[in-house]
């Protein structure tokens, strides 16, 4: 027996899933469904990915080109380049993985009927909304050509005439942000289902939970920061202003305090999307759960500790260059220590390349990339010459596209059948994945070399040396920028014609697969039972409902022995 | 505390006392596959140091990758039934592979470390370049007030940059150098270095700007050549001296254009809009001197007719004050249309510098728009290229 809810009114004849619980266009706006919430923002931050994107492509279309353009001025690519980083960094990765897929998962991960806070939730999405507007608003108002860091004084004295309200679309985005933390922290303290301890918890949620406490205490500094630029921009009160006894570096210690700890709420999820696409798609027991679950947690910590690891050129002291650049090391560490459980997941297991494993695989593969040239720019004296140049720009792109970005798609994957309650074409997918793998790599690992070379980021002309470079990274980007298309085509084609998806698709032992796909508007009809996440022993095959059954009687047994022998987590 | 550290420190360094330590190896390192030539005495050690990191680099990628793609092909899934026994944990592992990568990163940690502090630590008796970056410039100025576009240094002392922005952030990057600091304004900040080989006759290293400063940030490129000290001490004489060499007749065409280089990047000559009003006709009230100097020049600043500044008894006597003016204190008075973008040139431009570019002006037509260096063929000869 499972806890699948098998009342009648779920069998096909008659609706009975979220999707179809109410109809209309305001069940949808003013729902309080944490899954419905999850789609709406992941349609909000897939669109504005895709907007982001051609703001990429515009970049690196005019970068085939070493001097000026008739079609673009300089002008023009500032605004280009701020909006891309703008838009990705605000609108589409911060939000992406805790808001869209986080708001569906966590609550049926959790055994939960929802969050802790619905009505909180939905606000959270109307403030993500008005963020957004308010950026739409800036465009029309002049556009902003800051670089999406708004380094003062050229943000408070100059810049285009879009800037104040996209900084007040980014305040906005903060509340959004803070109050989604705020929700998921209450919910995984307060909601979770008997016999769910901490360390019964899935990595998922481990992830969530760190990414959420960082959300909390870091994005205000955010929020400050970007007020007193629009009030300093606006009224000219001289704290960034050097000719009235302000500083312009102070900026960026606020800016970064909030910033360094904010690229962390990016990866920290995916992270946590990595554990579980690993251990379910190699149907085996994750492999040191309580190393990574203490290393989401210092990541988190650390995090709060290494902001000036970006000012190493500012003016800042040659002291607190040493003391930041030592402490940065204290961050590689735990994620170094994740990659190796995740190899060790894979281990005499039974692995599936399904697409979502593909996504997980290519994750490993760039997140080490990613994270090993952190090292260079850790390092003080090869910082001096790879900081400001394109070697950062691939760095960071690794860690936050290929890394954070490539795990969000991968969990859109590995939970698209539950979500939709359709199968997406897994030939497709692997081209997809494929492409956008492929492109990645050649669009950014030729960056590395251009900045290590020597050519500056957020340059609109460059010298005629770096030519081939930027070729060969264009056309990577259209491969990649390929790759992605195909797989919206897909996906969305899966929403019409896609096979239906059973429960449990890949075998997961977790709650989210013990409902059905896509879950009812309730998710479980009772408490579900809590047996290890990670055990998939009593998780069999069913030819007739093809997909995988959990056996819950054999599943909550097998816990209850781990925990009473000592074994388990 | 930090001069303790780079006192414990400075014997590991090399060129830290100023001479030239490399005895044994060229001077200049070539360009490699990751990294441009390398031209100062920072660049062997940095250089070495960047090459350690990524070996080890290497050897952690293909061990991650090589162990991933052996799981996968080794692991595979067989059949429906799949789950798979495995085990869940060992702490031996974990320690091990914690404590050996914290291991290797304090020990790059201190190589980066003390070759950071040697950098943050110019010598003595450091040859002192002031350095003044604007919206879209930079001023190199010598002690002896001689002012230069692209930088010259003397080859195997070392020079010690200070530098200050009159706007926004900037930032100095001297690549072959491997040097780079920000240029902040209302203070100073500086970086030093010393390059030992002198460039070749034509060649050069690129002097970037490396912090977003606006619409002309790409364009900022400037070149370092570098001196023996007797070509380079004869050089900056003669570097404070080529105005007053100039007869007086011909400044406008000798000194205007090599001086309009730090003009050209706001001010067009050709009417073409840009971020200040340009120096050719866009307004139907002529050029730049016509419309200053003409009587019912219809040209507005600060909301009313130029003639309301210009004339006897106004607050400029005639059109050469009111430009003299417009160098110095660039945003008393800003021409209709435009911001207080200017940045002002006191103390890089002395009163003969600003004859040449007034002499500039008045001659305006005479000027080839697009290469203002190559005076129109009924002209005098054109002056030397930049």
């Amino acid at each position: 027996m499972t806890t699948l809810d098998t009342r009648p009114h779920l069998t096909d004849e008659v609706p009975g899933n979220y999707l179809t619980f109410r109809r209309g266009i305001l069940s949808w706006i003013f729902t309080l469904d944490h899954k419905r919430i999850g789609v709406m923002y992941l349609v909000a931050v897939l669109s504005s990915f895709f907007v982001g994107g051609v703001m990429a492509l515009l970049v690196r279309t005019k970068l085939l080109f070493p001097g000026e353009v008739s079609w673009m001025t300089a002008d023009q690519y500032n605004k280009a380049f701020t909006l891309h980083g703008a838009i990705m960094v605000f609108l589409v990765i911060i939000p992406s993985i805790p808001a869209a897929l986080g708001n569906f998962v966590l609550p049926i991960m959790l055994g939960a009927k929802d969050v802790a806070f619905p009505r909180l939730n939905l606000f959270s999405f109307y403030l993500w909304v008005m963020g957004a507007a308010c950026a739409v608003y800036s465009l029309l108002a002049g556009g902003f050509d800051t670089g999406w860091t708004f380094y003062t004084p050229y943000s408070s004295q100059f810049g285009a005439g879009g800037t104040i309200p996209v900084l007040v679309g980014v305040f906005i985005l903060g509340f959004s942000s803070i109050f989604t933390g705020l929700n998921f922290i209450v919910t995984i303290h307060k909601l979770r289902p008997p016999g769910m301890t901490w360390f019964r918890m899935p990595l998922f949620l481990w992830a969530v939970y760190a990414t959420a406490i960082i959300q909390v205490l870091a994005t205000p500094v955010l929020g400050i920061t970007v007020a007193l630029l629009v009030v300093e921009r606006a009224f000219n009160i001289g704290i960034f202003d050097a000719s009235m006894g302000g500083d312009p570096v102070l900026f960026q210690h606020f800016f970064w305090f909030y910033s360094h700890p904010a690229v962390y709420i990016m990866i920290l999820p995916g992270m946590g999307i990595i554990s579980e696409i690993i251990a379910v798609h190699s149907h085996r027991h994750i492999f040191g759960f309580r190393f990574i679950a203490f290393s989401s947690i210092a990541i988190a910590i650390f995090s709060f500790l290494v902001w000036g690891h970006h000012m190493f050129t500012s003016g800042q002291s040659p002291l607190m260059n040493v003391l930041f650049s030592a402490i940065t090391f204290s961050v590689a560490i735990p994620s170094a220590v994740k990659v190796f459980n995740w190899l060790a997941t894979l281990y005499k297991g039974s692995i599936s390349l399904n697409t979502a494993m593909l996504y997980g695989l290519a994750f490993i593969f760039l997140f080490t990339i990613g994270g090993l040239t952190g090292i260079p720019l850790a390092v003080l004296s090869t910082d001096i010459h790879l900081h400001d140049t394109y070697y950062v720009v691939a760095h960071f792109h690794y860690v936050m596209m290929g890394s954070a970005l490539i795990a969000m798609v991968g969990g859109l994957h590995h939970w698209w059948p539950k979500m939709t309650g359709r199968m997406f074409s897994e030939f497709w997918g692997r081209i997809g994945c494929t492409l956008v793998f492929v492109g990645f790599n050649v669009t950014f690992f030729t960056q590395f070399m251009l900045g290590s070379q020597g050519m500056p980021r957020r340059y609109y002309a460059y010298q005629p040396e770096f030519k081939i470079y930027h070729h060969i990274s264009t056309g990577g980007s259209y491969i990649m920028g390929l790759g992605f298309v195909i797989t919206a085509i897909y996906l969305i084609h899966s929403l019409f014609a896609g096979k239906k998806a059973p429960a449990n698709p890949w075998g997961g032992a977790s709650l989210e697969w013990q409902c059905s796909s896509p879950p009812p508007h309730d998710n479980f009809a009772t408490t579900p039972r809590v047996g290890d996440c990670y055990d998939f022993s009593a998780v069999h095959w069913d030819e007739k409902l093809q997909g995988y059954v959990v056996d819950t009687e054999a599943h909550v047994a097998a816990a209850r022995s781990d925990s009473a022998s000592g074994k388990g987590h | 505390m930090t001069n303790l550290i780079s006192t414990l420190l400075l014997q590991s360094s090399s060129g830290a006392s100023g001479d030239t330590t490399l005895a044994t190896g060229q001077a200049v390192t070539p360009k490699t596959f990751w990294l441009p030539e390398g031209a100062s005495t920072f660049a062997r050690e940095i250089d070495w140091v960047f090459e350690f990191i990524n070996y080890i680099n290497y050897f952690f990628f293909f061990l991650v990758v090589g162990i991933m793609l052996y799981f996968v092909w080794k692991y595979r899934q067989k059949g429906r039934e799949v789950y798979a026994r495995g085990p869940s944990h060992n702490t031996m592992l974990e320690l091990g592979w914690t404590i050996l990568p914290t291991i290797i990163v304090v020990v790059i940690f201190f190589m980066g470390f003390s070759g950071f502090v040697d950098m943050r630590t110019p010598p003595a008796n450091a040859y002192q370049i002031d350095v003044t970056a604007t919206r879209w410039n930079w001023v190199f100025k010598y002690p002896n007030g001689a002012t230069s576009d692209d930088l010259y240094v003397p080859a195997g002392k070392p020079v010690k940059l200070v530098m200050r922005s009159e706007d926004v952030l900037h930032s100095l990057y001297i690549r072959d150098f491997r040097v780079k600091q920000d240029v902040v304004p209302g203070r100073y900040s500086t970086l030093w270095f010393q390059a030992d080989q002198p460039t070749a006759e034509g060649e050069f290293h690129w002097l970037f700007c490396t912090e977003f400063c606006g619409t002309g940030h790409s364009s900022m490129n400037r070149k370092v050549f570098v001196m023996n000290e007797m070509d380079f001490d004869s050089w900056v004489v003669e570097q404070g001296r080529w105005l007053d060499k100039i007869d007086p007749a011909e400044l406008y065409f000798k000194a205007g254009p090599k001086l309009y280089a730090r003009c050209a990047g706001c001010h067009t000559l050709d009417g073409k809009p840009s971020t200040g009003p340009s120096w050719g006709d866009y307004d139907g009230s002529g050029n730049v001197w016509k419309r200053s100097s003409d009587p019912n020049s219809t040209h507005k600043v600060d909301l009313k007719a130029i003639t309301n500044l210009i004339g006897p008894g106004k607050q400029f006597e005639n059109a050469q004050s009111y430009i003299r003016a417009s160098i110095l204190n660039p945003n008393e008075h800003i021409v209709d249309g435009f911001g207080p973008a200017m940045p002002t040139f006191r103390g890089q431009l002395n009163d003969k510098a600003i004859d040449a570019i007034i002499g500039m002006m008045q001659h305006l037509d005479e000027f080839d728009t697009k290469s203002p260096w190559a005076k129109k063929p009924d002209g005098a000869a054109a002056p030397a290229a930049k």
